[in-house]
């Protein structure tokens, strides 16, 4: 696993079986890749960096080569979504005239962030006239992914049997460029907040914990390929079935950690 | 839904719980915590059902509520091997659904207090703030029991505790958040569902209050809770909650609830602002039932002997009587028994607690008929449900006055008697009177007695609104007798007053007319003989007492005249008993006077033959006993019932009646000494046997002779020898006579009787000189 702006260093070791290699060169990549589902074949390199090990020769022995992609900036972090994947790795390529030995190695990237400056509570008055209002609050706008929803809903006018409550955690993948968007959305979590009908002037506690849950941070346009971006979505269901949603976003973000920031990958 | 579907259901859940139960349970065994949570997560799913009665989701909830201790107990054995049980308090709320969450937390947040590794304060505010998520009524009732039922033994209470864990005002906040909460739900259910079955939601609601009234069981608890904190905090707190409801079920319930589960030192602090709130209740709350509820368990504290009593500083009585009143008028729309049985209990108050303070019974009496007035009641009969309150009310003093005539110094009692038609009236008094005559209480003037009787007028004189004139029937009687017992109970200071006394009972009883008189007149004639006796005593103290004497007499010659028309047989046995008593004190004119009376009266009215044998024959008994009387008046009787003797019309009347008169000559005394005339008796006996020959039915004429023997016998016996000379020949004949009798039931009596009298000769030293 990898931070983003550290270097990606390691050794390649060939070993030969005990045969000669002729070859017209040996080379170690590291590439930063985004690939799109539906466009196979089409991946889009957003970084490529060459080094060569071995220049054009016959290798007689097994070999070792160390390399160092010193202080690379990764500017994105690895992903894998329903229609687009990004991800970063280490091919070894042995050129030869026909065929040629191609190993890749994927590596995890992370991008971590600092807290963020500004993180407003989300408080917002909903509502539909003469039948239902409420007013919710999270305690934040940014959460990161270990963090806790803390919220509270306010019920200020309830004129519908409402049966139950749930807050939802909504992915939303999007994909490609105006006018050829491609919106994925995914429930990622349903959690049931509240059972039975509240009463005007009741208030609901809201406390959701985020590290259960399979996220990742919020990416906004990599590469002017795709976003990824999740929302609460507070869902009241009343008792003929029928549902009174709101989504609201929040950015989720990966906190810092330096235990996590200090393990390795040691690669073949 | 039908019983047998609650069953099904109920019965398909408590399978499921089983099945989870054991699976969880076995997990627990192989230390598998993550599976039995998620075992422990269906079997808590059963509970989120919406389709069991409240009576069978409590046996579901019980079911499962046993269920989870064993996963409590696993989990306290797990921190004690060094668990963190924290990490486990936010693992379990990743469950989905609400309800198994919940119960989890709780259970969790438990052995987290238990562990004491985080401050039991905020695990406790916590669990309590996340319970809100469950508002569905039926569900979040139970979920909050259950945490009430599991921090029964953890709630920080007293003060021991450390700032971060806690002290009885967590405690007091926590009970207080959770009752709130638990009361909305309560009274929400109530708006639930359909108004077609408020009668059966209702009927529910009552089998939940329950629930409810265990958080202020658990806040009474409280050890740390005084009388400080409940006066500022907590009743206060309460009050507030109860009024805001709204609800008139949960106000009435909680509303007894605190006065029952918080302690009577308590209750006495916070007076004022108990009954505030009781003004503050909705218009169909039995306030009434409420205040009642309070004030007898105030006035059975007073009167208990381990309390304290009631602190002198605490006005009991003034704050109750000015509450009620509050309460009262603030409620137009409350009917007017439940007024008059407020005013019951606070007169019960008075009495138990003030028992010397007749002016505030006299004062709740007033304000009752205050507001009788001002609801324009009046004339109040049995199918008025006011009546039944109204005489209980009544009855309290009565009953509670240990000397009953206490109640005659109540003002306002009167007027409250005479609201009531006659039956109440008439009910009432005879309550009073058997009250008085059981205990025995003492009437010591004419004063009481012109009160008391006023008051009891419906048993003494017919009353205008009386349906109509009273049957002599069997209660008639009674009711009679047992104002004629009053008369006992007269004990004036003097024998004077005793004479006032019994004058102003004559007046009264004089009015009651004729039915009433013959039962009441006659023990107020005794005791005035009775009043005769004591002043016979009293000769060396008194020297006017003789002339008192007489007028007495004059008093008791009236009183019975006036029964002579009436009951002449009963008024000619009081004149005979009048002539005892004036023989007593040795006045031959007035015991000559009361003779004479009563003799003139069998003369004038006795048609009845029988009666007239008896008369005869009772007069014959007064004469014989008396001493006081001279030779000449003494003549004029003997030879008067002599000849009256004579004159009756049936032969063994006659016979008997003669033999009779024959001791009027032997034990009958002039001047005190006995005549033992023993030739007049011969006279008499002759006589009488000469009667008794005349007889034509043999029968009977045996019997004559054989009683005829007895007298004899009884005459030599007492040595008269002018009889004993003639006892042989008697003797013979009726031995003869008996012998000679066919056989019959009458026959075989008579014979009887004649071997009676030869055993009893046999046993007579010396035989009488007969041969038996």
């Amino acid at each position: 696993m990898r931070r983003k702006g550290r270097s990606v260093t390691g050794k390649v070791s060939i070993g030969l079986k005990g045969r000669k290699l002729e070859h017209q060169s040996v080379r170690v990549e590291f590439i930063g890749q985004i690939e799109l589902f539906y466009d196979r074949g089409n991946s889009h390199d957003f970084l490529s960096l060459v080094k060569q090990l071995e220049p054009p020769g016959e290798m007689a022995r097994d070999a070792t080569y160390d390399f160092d992609f010193h202080q690379v900036e990764k500017p994105h972090e690895t992903y894998t979504g329903t229609n687009v994947r990004l991800r970063y790795f280490l091919r070894v390529t042995i050129v030869r005239r026909l065929s040629d030995i191609v190993v890749e190695k994927d590596i995890a990237v992370h991008t971590l962030s600092q807290f963020p400056e500004l993180n407003n509570s989300l408080k917002m008055e909903v509502g539909i006239e003469d039948c239902l209002h409420i007013e919710f609050e999270y305690n934040k706008a940014k959460y990161h992914l270990k963090d806790t929803v803390i919220g509270k809903i306010y019920f200020l006018l309830v004129r519908i049997k409402i049966k139950h409550m749930e807050l939802a955690i909504i992915r939303k993948e999007i994909t490609g460029t105006a006018p050829n968007l491609c919106t994925e959305t995914e429930q990622i979590a349903k959690y049931e907040i509240m059972d039975g009908a509240p009463v005007k002037g009741e208030s609901i506690p809201i406390r959701l914990f985020l590290s259960g849950y399979d996220l990742t941070p919020t990416m906004k346009e990599v590469n002017k390929k795709f976003s990824v971006r999740y929302y609460l979505n507070l869902v009241l269901v009343d008792e003929e079935e029928r549902r009174y949603f709101k989504q609201q976003e929040i950015i989720l973000w990966r906190k810092g950690d330096s235990k996590v920031a200090r393990q390795m990958v040691t690669e073949k | 839904m039908a019983m047998e579907d609650q069953e099904k259901l109920l019965t398909e859940a408590l399978n499921q719980v089983k099945k989870n139960a054991f699976e969880m349970k076995t997990c627990l065994d192989n230390n598998k915590l993550m599976d039995a949570l998620k075992y422990a997560s269906n079997m808590l799913g059963e509970l989120r059902t919406s389709l069991l009665s409240p009576k069978s989701y409590y046996e579901l909830y019980m079911s499962i509520s046993d269920q989870l201790q064993h996963l409590e107990q696993f989990l306290i054995d797990e921190f004690q091997k060094g668990k963190k049980i924290s990490e486990l308090y936010e693992l379990v709320q990743y469950a989905g659904n609400i309800v198994p969450r919940l119960y989890l937390l709780v259970t969790v947040g438990m052995v987290y207090i238990k562990a004491k590794e985080g401050s039991r304060r905020d695990i406790l505010r916590d669990l309590v703030e996340m319970c809100r998520g469950v508002q569905h009524p039926l569900r979040g009732l139970f979920l909050r029991n259950y945490l009430l039922q599991c921090s029964r033994n953890q709630l920080p209470d007293g003060n021991t505790q450390g700032e971060q864990d806690g002290s009885v005002h967590d405690s007091i906040q926590f009970i207080e958040q959770n009752f709130s909460e638990m009361n909305k739900l309560w009274v929400r259910m109530q708006h639930q569902g359909h108004t077609r079955e408020k009668e059966r939601r209702e009927k529910e609601r009552l089998e939940l209050r329950i629930l409810v009234g265990t958080n202020l069981v658990r806040l009474a608890q409280l050890e740390g809770l005084d009388i400080g904190i409940y006066q500022k905090e907590v009743l206060p707190n309460v009050m507030e909650q109860v009024i805001k409801c709204r609800d008139a079920i949960a106000q009435e319930y909680l509303m007894e609830c605190v006065i029952q589960v918080f302690p009577d030192e308590f209750h006495l602090q916070t007076l004022n602002l108990f009954l505030k709130s009781c003004a503050d209740l909705q218009d169909t709350v039995n306030v009434k039932g409420i205040i009642i509820a309070l004030i007898d368990r105030l006035a059975a504290y007073a009167h208990r002997s381990d309390s304290g009593g009631i602190p002198a500083e605490i006005k009991l009585f003034d704050i109750f009587s000015q509450e009620v009143t509050l309460v009262i008028q603030g409620r137009a729309a409350m009917p007017v028994e439940d007024i008059v049985a407020l005013y019951a209990s606070l007169v019960n108050l008075a009495l138990k607690c003030y028992p010397t303070r007749i002016d505030y019974v006299s004062k709740t009496l007033g304000c009752c008929l205050e507001a009788f007035k001002k609801r324009e009641v009046s004339k109040i009969d049995s199918s008025n449900p006011v009546y039944k309150e109204l005489i209980r009310l009544m009855k309290v003093p009565i009953e509670t006055y240990e000397d009953t005539l206490t109640v005659l110094k109540l003002e306002n009692f009167p007027d409250l008697f005479e609201l009531f038609v006659f039956q109440g009236r008439r009910a009432l008094s005879l309550f009073l009177v058997q009250t008085i005559v059981d205990r025995d209480c003492i009437i010591p003037s004419s004063e009481e007695v012109e009160q008391l009787f006023k008051l009891i007028s419906p048993l003494l004189i017919n009353q205008p609104d009386q349906p109509k004139e009273p049957e002599e029937d069997d209660d008639f009687v009674e009711e009679q007798w047992l104002v004629g017992r009053l008369v006992h109970l007269l004990k004036a200071s003097s024998p004077d007053q005793q004479f006032v006394t019994l004058s102003a009972v004559r007046k009264q009883f004089g009015a009651g007319g004729d039915k009433r008189i013959t039962h009441t007149l006659p023990p107020l004639i005794f005791a005035a003989y009775k009043l005769v006796k004591q002043y016979s005593t009293l000769q060396q103290q008194d020297d006017k007492w003789e002339k008192k004497c007489e007028r007495i007499f004059q008093f008791c010659l009236q009183t019975t005249n006036a029964l002579t028309k009436v009951k002449p047989d009963m008024a000619q046995r009081l004149f005979l008993q009048g002539a005892l008593a004036a023989d007593q004190i040795n006045s031959e004119t007035i015991a000559y006077e009361f003779i004479t009376q009563a003799m003139s009266l069998s003369e004038e009215e006795s048609s009845d033959l029988r009666s007239q044998q008896a008369t005869i024959t009772l007069i014959m008994g007064t004469v014989e006993r008396m001493k006081c009387l001279g030779e000449d008046n003494h003549a004029t009787l003997r030879t008067n019932c002599a000849q009256a003797s004579a004159r009756l019309l049936k032969k063994p009347d006659q016979c008997r009646a003669v033999l009779t008169s024959a001791h009027l000559f032997w034990s009958g005394k002039v001047a005190g000494k006995e005549l033992q005339d023993g030739k007049k008796v011969l006279d008499c006996v002759k006589r009488s046997g000469k009667f008794a020959q005349q007889c034509m039915e043999k029968v009977v004429q045996t019997q004559l002779f054989v009683e005829l023997l007895n007298s004899c016998i009884l005459f030599t016996h007492k040595g008269n020898d002018e009889v004993a000379s003639t006892l042989t020949q008697l003797f013979d004949k009726v031995k003869e006579d008996v012998k000679g009798l066919e056989s019959g039931e009458e026959s075989e009596q008579i014979r009887k009787h004649f071997e009676n009298t030869l055993e009893y000769i046999r046993n007579t030293s010396g035989h009488f000189g007969l041969s038996v």
